[in-house]
Formats: structure tokens, C-alpha cells, sequence
């Protein structure tokens, strides 16, 4: 399949996921990844929940 | 505000703000310090509490300097801890089939809004981040309590930064799961 190359898998995807909360990704990954999340409603509510947990934390004695 | 009132106030956040410190430099030793050193500065500053804020957030802002300054003062402790923890391999692999996919839909979280209005939602969080491998817990906590960037916690833990982010997605994955597990798969069921 011509595109194949761009594919990543959900364990790949929740890596790019987390690392994107730590430092820019690059062009390459950012297609892979987004190419994912348009495909996998799983993936896609990790990715949230990553953020939720984010914002919660930051919340912890405010 | 009085000033002995002032007083009653910031000693009766103690338990809080150990709570807090524990999470953050997981050493009770340390929590400790920080805390009396936090309360001791809180009432010297007691005269520029203007009231602005809530009580407790001006306490928990100095509480943060001092936990920075613990950090400093334990470097390197901190960094032959994390050293040993960067080496640890964790797959996740009960999470993912041997293709790489998840094995289970995660749930729908709903209105964060709901969740974060909730004291019992915060113990649930804390309990989770307990939970966590001491050095992981940290550099978390380093990332999204005292909101450092990469490099600043790299330097601070003597970690490369390739070690810092497959850190801090096994604290992000292990904190999900728990998070699921104890709270959302709990509400979701009530």
C-alpha cells in the first residue's frame, strides 16, 4: 500500500501523544500521529485524557 | 485578616501542604523541611498577603520555591534515583496487542469540570501519583505541578532528555490507567 510508511500503531501513537505534551514534534510525526487519530476514537480520548490529566495536576492545592 | 488569625490559618494548612510536598520530593525528610521552612516564610510575609488570592494559594506559590530549593539542596541524591529509574523498562504491554493496538477502549472521562469539583476526585489523583515509583513520581510532578520544561528537569535530575520523555509517558500511562480504574470506571458505573 502506497501510504504504509505514514501508519503508526495506538502503542506508537500514545508515545507521540505524550511527547507532544513535552516538546514539539516534527512534521513527520505530526502526520503520522494525526493521520492515526483521525482513524481511532481510542486513541483520540487517551489523548484527551493525557491533557485532562495534565490540567488536573496543575490544579492539585490551588 | 488579623494577624493571629493569619497565624491559625497558615498552621492549619500544614497537613496540606505536606500532603503536597510528599507527593512532589517523595521523602518525608525533605516534606518536611519544606514545609516549616514554607510556614516560617509565610508568616514573616505575612504583612504582603494582601488578600488577593485565597489563603492557601499564596502558601502553596512559597511552598514551590521551597520544594525547588529542597531539589537543589538533594541534587544529587535526586539524580543517582533517577539514573536507576531511567533504566527500568516498562511496556505496557498488557494494554496493546501484539500488532501494537489497544487491547480495550478507553472511557469516555465526561466534563473534567465535574470531576475537578470533586475533593474525593483530588485524593483519587494523589493516591495514584503515590502509587508511582518514587523518581517517576517526581519528575512528573517536576513537569506538570511545577510546570519546568524538559531541559530545567534533565538538568535538575542529571537525565538525558530521551530518559525524560519515556519517563514521563510511563508516569502518564500508569497515572491514566489508575486514574480510569479507581475514579472514572467508578462514577461512570454509579
Amino acid at each position: 500500500m502506497m501510504f504504509r510508511w505514514l501508519r503508526i500503531t495506538c502503542r506508537q501513537a500514545q508515545v507521540l501523544l505524550s511527547q507532544g505534551q513535552d516538546r514539539a514534534l516534527g512534521p513527520l510525526e505530526t502526520l503520522r500521529l494525526r493521520l492515526h487519530l483521525t482513524a481511532c476514537d481510542w486513541c483520540s480520548k487517551v489523548a484527551r485524557h493525557f491533557r485532562l490529566l495534565s490540567q488536573a495536576v496543575r490544579r492539585i492545592g490551588s | 485578616m488579623d494577624a493571629d488569625s493569619l497565624q491559625q490559618a497558615v498552621a492549619e494548612l500544614r497537613p496540606t501542604l505536606l500532603r503536597i510536598a510528599r507527593l512532589q520530593l517523595r521523602n518525608d525528610a525533605w516534606a518536611e523541611d519544606a514545609v516549616s521552612e514554607t510556614l516560617v516564610s509565610a508568616l514573616e510575609a505575612a504583612g504582603r498577603f494582601g488578600g488577593q488570592s485565597q489563603l492557601k494559594t499564596w502558601v502553596v506559590g512559597i511552598l514551590k520555591h521551597k520544594i525547588i530549593d529542597q531539589f537543589r539542596r538533594c541534587g544529587r541524591e535526586i539524580s543517582i534515583e533517577a539514573a536507576v529509574e531511567a533504566a527500568q523498562v516498562e511496556t505496557f504491554d498488557e494494554l496493546f496487542t501484539q500488532d501494537g493496538h489497544r487491547v480495550n477502549e478507553p472511557l469516555n472521562w465526561g466534563d473534567p469540570e465535574a470531576a475537578y469539583s470533586r475533593v474525593q476526585f483530588f485524593e483519587i489523583l494523589q493516591l495514584c501519583v503515590e502509587q508511582l515509583p518514587a523518581t517517576l513520581a517526581r519528575v512528573f510532578m517536576m513537569r506538570e505541578w511545577l510546570e519546568w520544561d524538559t531541559a530545567q528537569i534533565c538538568k535538575e535530575a542529571d537525565i538525558s532528555a530521551t530518559n525524560c520523555f519515556v519517563m514521563l509517558h510511563r508516569a502518564r500511562m500508569r497515572l491514566r490507567e489508575c486514574l480510569e480504574t479507581r475514579w472514572f470506571a467508578i462514577e461512570s458505573a454509579a
